[in-house]
């Protein structure tokens, strides 16, 4: 069964979560340090098991209180953007597995892949992992229930208009 | 070492690149779609660069960042410009017709009413003005 009941999801966690993946996966790379990839997934994976954007520490102990990146809430849902985060973890964890198994084109790949689709996200505010959950909703997929919010194509950030 | 490094150093850049340069391909295709929508929302050309911003009553940057420099703007160019300010829920269509996938969004129309800047996100007055002065 599918649900419209949209939540008040704040949206510059999520920015600042993927803004810090981006600016880490490219240092990562710079540096070749697969250790700042796995740390990232690690980041990841917590995040998604606590079910909040993982560098969401950023946005709330630093940059919020100091008012350098101020509240941008949404009615939206917030089920998606774990399934977003969760599907980077699972590309990061595969990314950091394949660069310490010495498979460096294809490590460096993923780590690509999921700076790529962060920035995607951050600047033209489309989430591919959203889009992914919400097709799986369409498919009645077990878990995957939430309905995108009205009158957006689904993945885009709301324009607020729930 | 260094030359791995350099190499790395370059890919990611060229990477970056990459990506500023869809970024720029998005704001021209959004560009050329807002010239064939004008017409719905100016009936003449409008002799004064125009600004048309899409907002929503609940966009918090629209309310914290977006709109006070938009007024600063306007105490600053007085009636030298004319801003058209459009809610997203009230008239979906229009937000649909000029391609808007988020708030706040601002396009920047020439005196001609040609569609010239093009700002996904909060603008903010400096970028506005620099923008104003080379239409």
């Amino acid at each position: 069964m599918t649900t419209f009941a949209l939540e008040k999801v704040d949206h510059a966690a999520l920015k600042t979560n993927q803004l810090t993946i981006i600016l880490l996966n490219i240092v990562a790379f710079i540096l070749n340090q697969p250790l700042l990839a796995a740390f990232v997934a690690l980041v990841m994976g917590v995040g998604s098991a606590l079910k909040a954007p993982g560098f969401g520490f950023v946005y709330s102990l630093l940059l919020k209180p100091r008012g350098w990146m101020k509240p941008d809430v949404l009615p939206d849902n917030p089920e998606p953007h774990r399934f977003a985060q969760f599907l980077g973890f699972l590309f990061m964890a595969g990314g950091s597995l394949a660069l310490f198994g010495g498979a460096n084109i294809l490590g460096w790949a993923l780590v690509w892949v999921v700076a790529a689709l962060a920035a995607l996200n951050a600047f033209g505010g489309f989430c591919v992992g959203c889009a992914i959950y919400y097709w799986l909703a369409r498919l009645r997929l077990p878990g995957f229930t939430k309905q995108p919010p009205g009158g957006i194509i689904p993945g885009m950030k709301p324009k607020g208009s729930a | 070492m260094n030359g791995d490094l350099l190499l790395r150093f370059g890919f990611a850049l060229g990477m970056i690149a990459v990506g500023v340069f869809a970024y720029w391909l998005l704001g021209q295709r959004l560009l050329a779609r807002a010239q064939e929508n004008v017409p719905a929302l100016l009936d003449a050309p409008p002799q004064k660069p125009v600004i048309v911003y899409f907002t929503t009553p609940d966009c918090a940057p629209c309310k914290t960042v977006q709109r006070p420099a938009l007024h600063q703007l306007l105490s600053l160019m007085g009636d030298r410009i004319r801003l058209i300010e459009i809610d997203a829920t009230q008239r979906p269509d229009l937000a649909r017709q000029w391609g808007v996938m988020s708030v706040p969004t601002t396009f920047l129309l020439n005196a001609q009413g040609e569609p010239r800047y093009v700002n996904n996100g909060v603008a903010r007055l400096e970028k506005l003005l620099e923008q104003i002065k080379s239409l």
